[in-house]
């Protein structure tokens, strides 16, 4: 248990060290919500997405959006550990390979949560409090997600060998997830489209599936009172962070042995 | 927007040549400072603009038939502002003289700039959002390659309405003009003597 919080310890050390970084990624996305958002909310049709505020749908979606990216962070400081054999001294350090692996994934999620801390704070400002249970609930689900995403991007570091194939993968991964859920619009809109035969089913039952529609509607639920949320689409994000979680520990203590 | 992100890389090149002790040899080639700065302006624009290259091959599929004149004109507007993008990188780059910085500037402006423009959505719905946002998109670079891109390809016509396209290409030309000659006095002035260090 030492080990794993000293592995946090570590990685939020380097984690502010990227502070003047993180102030910019938190301004992209401000200026996604206080611009983009506003702009569009005279966009679009009302009677056919069903959204009477584009400003109030997107902050819950942009609170996951950035959630994802900076638990995704991680993944790139491994990568770089092992393209500069950083990992000799990581795995030289007196803790179990248990301990290291798990560390990592945990640290990457904290710091998710640490950096998402703000944007949710601005989507209850704008869009109202949740009561205490719900309050726990979503930061419950939040940082699951996060320990998804973050052992998501530890799996893809850990398998590839240099920065521009990280960076393919994790351009493919975001576009795939973020276009495919609700972040930036209803997942009404996107099965309304599947029955037309306006967008290909495999991508309608992916959006459905995808943890990060499942967050951002479940917060839209507590915070707007729609769309209608099952608890036990919950279970998704369960599935999704221990697969992920477990997954790349095991990837991380494996594969990083071998190099 | 791509075009304009592309352009910006330059700016990354020049901390990496200074890291790598490139720029020692850059400058003890048997060219004028002028001429290197301007090189690098426009292989910054043509590289971009061979990056974008297949956006707008498809750009052209999806939209079909357009006239060649109005798209040569564009295409000569997006390689203007493509090469002032690149000379106001360069220009950033050398003033700023850190890597991490100039990464937050210019991830910020970019943030900034792109969604203050016509990129992503016409300059009434902007201008109704908030006549702050709409006075600065009529004045930004990007609305006016974006605009010019509409109406080279024809679709300003179904969806926008361009009423003069003389003056964002006037536009386009003095964003050129005044970051190729920013970005080649700075460089002048910046990089002597270790400057850039």
């Amino acid at each position: 248990m030492k080990g794993i919080i000293r592995m946090i310890e570590h990685d939020f050390r380097n984690f502010l060290r990227y502070k003047w970084w993180l102030v910019g990624l938190v301004s992209m996305n401000l200026a996604d919500l206080f611009i983009m958002a506003i702009i569009y909310n005279n966009m679009i049709n009302v009677e056919k997405v069903k959204i009477t505020s584009y400003f109030n749908f997107f902050a819950p979606g942009l609170t996951v959006t950035g959630l994802f990216a900076s638990a995704f962070m991680i993944g790139r400081e491994i990568n770089m550990e092992r393209r500069r054999e950083v990992h000799h001294y990581m795995l030289s350090l007196p803790m179990t390979r248990l301990e290291l692996a798990l560390g990592r994934v945990l640290s990457g999620g904290l710091r998710g949560m640490v950096y998402m801390s703000p944007l949710l704070l601005t989507c209850f400002l704008f869009l109202g409090f949740p009561n205490v249970w719900q309050l726990l609930l979503i930061l419950a689900v939040l940082f699951l997600l996060a320990l998804g995403i973050s052992g998501l991007s530890i799996a893809i570091a850990v398998s590839t060998s240099s920065l521009e194939k990280f960076i393919t993968a994790r351009g493919l991964i975001y576009y795939t997830l973020f276009f495919c859920s609700s972040v930036f619009y209803p997942l009404s809109l996107i099965e309304d489209l599947g029955k037309d035969g306006k967008f290909p089913a495999i991508l309608v039952t992916l959006a459905e599936l995808n943890p990060l529609s499942i967050a951002s509607d479940m917060i839209r639920n507590f915070l707007l009172g729609e769309p209608p949320f099952s608890y036990f689409l919950l279970l998704n994000v369960l599935a999704f962070s221990a697969i992920f979680t477990f997954g790349a520990a095991f990837a991380y203590m494996k594969i990083i042995e071998r190099k | 927007m791509t075009l304009y992100s592309a352009a910006v890389f330059i700016g990354f090149d020049i901390y990496e040549e200074a890291e790598h002790g490139v720029f020692e040899y850059l400058l003890s080639l048997p060219v004028s400072r002028r001429q290197l700065v301007l090189g690098r302006s426009i292989g910054g624009g043509l590289r971009s603009f061979i990056y974008v290259g297949p956006l707008i091959v498809v750009s052209l599929y999806v939209i079909g038939s357009i006239n060649p004149l109005n798209f040569l004109v564009t295409l000569f507007s997006l390689f203007l502002f493509s090469f002032g993008v690149s000379g106001m990188s360069i220009a950033i780059a050398v003033m700023i003289k850190s890597s991490d910085r100039f990464d937050i500037l210019m991830g910020v402006l970019d943030a900034l700039i792109v969604r203050l423009s016509t990129a992503m959505y016409p300059l009434a719905y902007v201008q109704q959002a908030n006549p702050l946002y709409g006075g600065i998109a009529s004045f930004n670079p990007v609305t006016f390659a974006a605009d010019l891109f509409r109406w080279g390809t024809g679709i300003e016509s179904t969806f926008f309405t361009l009423q003069n396209p003389l003056l964002p290409f006037l536009g386009v030309v003095a964003f050129f003009s005044l970051f190729t000659l920013l970005g080649v006095t700075i460089y002048e002035r910046m990089i002597e003597g270790g400057g850039w260090q």
